[in-house]
């Protein structure tokens, strides 16, 4: 038949891929003789990746990034990531390393290969002031919106299956912006997002109306640089680097300039802790 | 991709998440592509109608259709109308996104079918004493979907694939699940290819069922 010719012939074409092995050359050497570091950062994430008012990018991980490459003695390329765009880009080699806040799992990290933590976040609930938001189990009356495919949706929708909310107050978005533009057209009266995130956004004139609301209960996010599994040398080498950033208080010093506060020494000491 | 090591019982374990996506897919697919149709038919009526306003609502839907991107249209119906307080749900904004970008096509389509068929069929239906919502209904519409056939099943396939863009708005269809799911675990390959072969399965089956009913309506001569 036909039908099923066709498929069987596309279903063939895929079952090749799976083939071929070769071995690769150290990331590290690969990078320092390139002189170029291809770095992805989420530019959709104020303060940690966002464009300028140059449109140039800007944020602690954008930071990080040129800090990395200033270290390596080679020049910086930043290329602007989407949530779902960062694992493809480090396999299609578009990307060297991705500096993207990515929470360590245990279940990605079965697919790539994470270095220490870099950063905790608090995932936090922002919603109009007044809509009666007090703790988190109020969401269950609420329409709430969350990014897709990030670690504070799939946290949201665990806690909502073990409470048994259901799926149909419900909306997933594809960037964290969309998630802004909804919540600020009254499409969900509640968003998940960052604590980082949440304070930059309140800062701005859009939302002063809103408030950030109960955080996501029993849930520390914390975040690692992420690069290729099997580069072992090369997430080494950014090991030591994420380091050398609390130890020289770099690290400090971006905290203070992109979140107008000091970092909390609890952070410090988690980060030194590798927790 | 030379050092990729697939992992494939991750996905075999999400497939029933994917297949509810694939469903969702198919589900706005075919109902954009019938409303598309029944929109279509009366925009093209409309743009050969002798009288003005049927003439400049048709012609400036079908240019507003398809000169812009579906992408910007499916964002219009959803954020767009909610910047003026009208609020659809992702599903609803993809259907009617994807319903307006149909029937602008299909217009076009349904157009060129009408004017082939001989102007002697008409007058031989009123010769007939039949009315013009009769000869229409039995002599005009019959041949005129015969000769557009193949132009239809191929924006059906076309409409199938734009849903995709449902991700945008969070509609939860094939794309959007495969995109949550493979988050979780990073595992984008081999999500993505699986996805693209439910994509092809769903268009291949789409085309079949098509063909069968083609041969009932048409009684095999199209």
């Amino acid at each position: 038949m036909n039908f099923l010719r066709s498929v069987l012939v596309f279903a063939t074409i895929f079952a090749f891929i799976g083939i071929s092995n070769t071995a690769t050359a150290d990331k590290l050497d690969d990078v320092i003789k390139a002189g170029v570091l291809n770095c992805g950062v989420v530019l959709d994430f104020p303060p940690m990746g966002y464009f300028d008012k140059d449109n140039q990018p800007a944020g602690l991980d954008a930071d990080y990034c040129r800090d990395l490459a200033k270290q390596l003695g080679v020049k910086v390329k930043i290329f602007n990531l989407t949530w779902g765009d960062r694992i493809p880009s480090l396999i299609s080699g578009k990307t060297d390393v991705v500096i993207g806040s990515t929470s360590d799992t245990l279940e990605r990290a079965k697919s790539v290969g994470f270095t220490y933590p870099y950063f905790v976040f608090k995932f936090q609930v922002i919603s109009k002031k007044g809509s009666g938001i007090k703790v988190f189990d109020d969401l269950k009356k609420f329409k709430v919106g969350a990014p897709l495919g990030t670690t504070y949706e799939t946290e949201y929708l665990a806690y909502a299956k073990k409470m048994g909310w259901g799926r149909s107050n419900y909306t997933a978005f594809k960037s964290e912006n969309d998630g802004y533009l909804a919540l600020y057209q009254g499409k969900i009266d509640a968003l998940i997002s960052t604590n980082a995130n949440i304070a930059t956004k309140l800062a701005t004139k859009e939302f002063k109306d809103f408030e950030a609301g109960p955080f996501v209960p029993d849930y520390d996010d914390i975040v690692g640089i992420i690069a290729k599994r099997n580069e072992l040398a090369w997430i080494q080498y950014l090991n030591l680097f994420l380091i050398h950033q609390i130890r020289d208080g770099r690290f400090a010093e971006l905290y203070q300039k992109h979140f107008n506060a000091p970092v909390p020494p609890e952070m410090i000491q988690s980060l030194r802790d590798n927790k | 991709m030379g050092d990729y090591e697939f992992h494939w019982l991750i996905v075999y374990q999400a497939l029933p998440q994917m297949l509810n996506g694939a469903f969702v897919t198919l589900h706005v697919a075919v109902f954009s592509m019938l409303l598309g149709i029944a929109f279509g038919v009366l925009l093209a009526l409309g743009k050969m109608s002798k009288y003005r306003m049927p003439n400049i609502i048709a012609t400036a839907w079908v240019e507003i259709a398809r000169n812009t991107p579906a992408l910007f249209q499916i964002y219009m119906a959803y954020f767009g109308l909610g910047a003026f307080g009208i609020h659809l749900s992702p599903y609803m904004a993809v259907l009617c996104a994807l319903t307006f970008v149909n029937s602008g096509y299909l217009t076009e389509t349904f157009r060129g079918g009408f004017q082939a068929i001989p102007r002697t069929q008409y007058v031989a239906s009123w010769s007939l004493g039949m009315k013009k919502v009769q000869s229409y209904r039995y002599i005009i519409l019959p041949q005129m979907f015969r000769r557009v056939y193949y132009p239809m099943t191929n924006q059906f396939i076309w409409s199938i694939l734009m849903s995709s863009l449902g991700i945008l708005v969070g509609m939860g269809e094939l794309s959007g699940e495969t995109q949550r799911l493979q988050s979780l675990s990073f595992r984008t390959l081999e999500f993505f290819i699986v996805a693209a072969i439910m994509y092809y399965v769903i268009t291949k089956l789409v085309l079949f069922s098509a063909d069968i009913m083609s041969r009932r309506l048409f009684k095999g001569e199209i």
